[in-house]
């Protein structure tokens, strides 16, 4: 069981679904205020991960050019049980890398879906240009947001994200994805390693 | 021209003179909006302009009792009003390509009886004025200036769309309490406040309340695990209906309750969701985030999105909570009230440039906009204790 924080309502349902997928139980999740209110309680949530196995989970944004860069920064002295993750740079990367299931979820062609999810600048405006060009209104209306909301995203995206990280059927597939993405492969790989880490209970 | 079909027709744009708190406004309303301000702004007056609306159309008397049952002329005019200034409220009604397929304006203002009476009605379809009033009819017969035409079946023929369309208004401010013992408002029907609330859900076709419960119970069990169904009784003796759910137990039958044993927040999410099935006319919710935790709030307003995108129905809710603007609502979603000498303003949020400029930085919405709403000297309360 692992204790995680995480920057919104989406990564917290992306953390759950990785996780289950090799598996292992996400127990309490902290955070969901955006990725500074992480960065305030790091210190904190690294203090706990002396006791327990934590997972926290950041988008990299533009903050650097790589995570190796920034890590030190964020959280110099890291606990032997806390396993801070980057994803280059938006979860939306992630999502992006299920080439097949993205396409089909957002009613597009899969040669709409760029091969290598790591290098795009900013993933989330990218999933947000490809839902325009969708076939179903229902994902264009839902997804694109309305000229002079002054949102980067439409008015149910986060509930579509969720949607398409949850469904088992139509949806997500980490291994799949971790396969287009090498910081999705790391950051898989990190929490099957914590989770072979001794537990030290107090 | 051909006009938009398919789509449910809302309110567009506002404008009102002299209504309660309010001194004059103009602001465009959403599909989904959301109406922010410090308490005692006139959130709730604002949604009551739209009630009153719905009042008026109702046959026989409706302008009548709906200015008579809020005080009068004099009760709903607005302090800041010079003193015989009439009351004026004009909505446009359209869809998002056409935002003024209808246009309708009421002035009134009363008589030396303190009767209301009406110095302005106007009716436009599409840029051509179907009504003009006070026209040649109301001069020689000036009686005829204490109804609309609207509220007239035999004269709105031309536009009983608009009338139709205000009649659809549905206002909604569940009080558990008053769900639970319904005793305490017999005979209203339609009560905003939830005290027919089983009844209605028990009028309600068979087969349409029991697809629209399987679907209530799934959604409800995301803010209340334990539950595992949900379903109508009538009580085999009296009659009423009981709502009645199964929570998950020792037991392996786990154990049925009734409505009287739901907590606030099952209640009000209860009624919140059938509201949203229930009816295709605007529906206007208070503080629909009351009694709910945080996390649940969040949704709601993803889950307002989903339900509009299906039927197009416009949803106006008055809100304290930052929780409620946190998750992609759009600035021109967010109406801003702001009390001042003359009155109350009300603004979007994206009409602010320190807004928009906020919003560029990265700011959530609802971080911008919730501290814009707090009272000046909130701090004051704390000592209250001590003279």
């Amino acid at each position: 069981m692992l204790t995680a924080a995480v920057e919104g309502l989406a990564d917290e349902a992306l953390l759950k679904r990785v996780c289950s997928s090799v598996g292992v139980v996400v127990g309490q999740v902290y955070g969901r205020y955006g990725k500074s209110y992480i960065l305030t309680k790091l210190n904190g949530y690294n203090h706990s991960a002396q006791f327990r196995h934590w997972v926290v989970l950041l988008d990299l944004d533009n903050d650097a050019a790589c995570a190796p860069e920034v890590l030190p920064q964020w959280l110099p002295v890291p606990s032997r049980l806390m396993r801070l993750r980057v994803a280059v740079r938006e979860l939306e990367a992630w999502l992006l890398a299920d080439r097949e299931r993205i396409a089909q979820f957002l009613g597009v062609a899969v040669a709409a879906i760029p091969a290598d999810p790591d290098s795009v600048a900013d993933p989330k405006r990218l999933m947000v240009q490809i839902a325009r060009a969708s076939r179903r209104r229902a994902i264009r209306e839902d997804m694109v947001p309305s000229i002079g909301s002054g949102q980067q995203v439409g008015p149910a995206y986060t509930s579509r994200m969720i949607e398409f990280i949850q469904s088992v059927e139509n949806g997500w597939r980490p291994d799949v994805a971790a396969g287009h993405s090498d910081s999705l492969r790391r950051c898989i790989s990190a929490i099957s390693n914590l989770a072979e880490q001794e537990f030290d209970p107090r | 021209m051909q006009l938009p079909t398919g789509r449910a027709l809302r309110f567009t744009s506002i404008q009102v003179e002299n209504w309660r708190n309010f001194g004059k406004i103009e602001v465009p309303l959403q599909r989904r909006t959301f109406i922010v301000g410090p308490n005692a702004s006139g959130k709730s007056n604002f949604l009551d302009l739209l009630r009153f609306l719905h009042d008026i159309v109702s046959v026989g008397r409706g302008f009548e009792l709906a200015v008579q049952s809020r005080g009068g002329v004099s009760g709903l005019r607005s302090l800041f009003a010079r003193r015989y200034s009439d009351i004026h409220i004009s909505v446009n009604i359209g869809v998002d390509e056409h935002p003024s397929v209808w246009q309708y304006e009421l002035r009134f203002n009363q008589d030396n009886l303190q009767r209301p009476v009406i110095r302005g009605e106007k009716v436009v379809l599409d840029g051509k004025t179907l009504l003009d009033r006070p026209n040649e009819s109301d001069n020689s017969d000036p009686e005829q200036l204490t109804q609309t035409y609207l509220q007239q079946v035999n004269v709105n023929k031309d536009y009983r769309e608009i009338a139709e369309f205000f009649y659809a208004v549905r206002y909604l401010h569940i009080v558990p309490q008053l769900v639970r013992e319904p005793d305490r408002s017999v005979g209203r029907k339609d009560d905003p406040y939830g005290g027919d609330f089983l009844e209605q859900i028990a009028r309600t076709p068979e087969k349409t309340q029991t697809s629209r419960l399987k679907r209530i119970e799934d959604a409800l069990r995301v803010a209340v695990p334990q539950l595992e169904a949900l379903e109508l009784q009538r009580d085999p003796v009296k009659g009423t209906p009981h709502l009645r759910g199964k929570y998950q137990h020792w037991r392996p039958q786990g154990a049925w309750q009734t409505e009287e044993q739901f907590s606030d927040g099952t209640l009000r999410l209860l009624g919140l969701l059938w509201a949203t099935l229930d009816g295709t006319g605007p529906l206007l919710l208070e503080e629909p985030e009351l009694s709910l935790h945080p996390e649940v709030i969040r949704y709601i307003p993803q889950m307002f999105a989903r339900i509009q995108r299906r039927s197009g129905r416009q949803i106006i809710a008055t809100t304290h909570s930052t929780e409620l603007l946190r998750e992609g609502v759009g600035m021109n979603e967010v109406v801003l009230l702001e009390p001042s000498q003359e009155g109350t303003s009300a603004r979007t949020a994206g009409e602010l440039a320190e807004v928009r400029e906020l919003l560029e930085g990265g700011i959530n919405i609802a971080d911008i906009v919730m501290p814009r709403t707090r009272p000046v000297q909130a701090e004051q309360l704390s000592f209250f204790a001590d003279e």
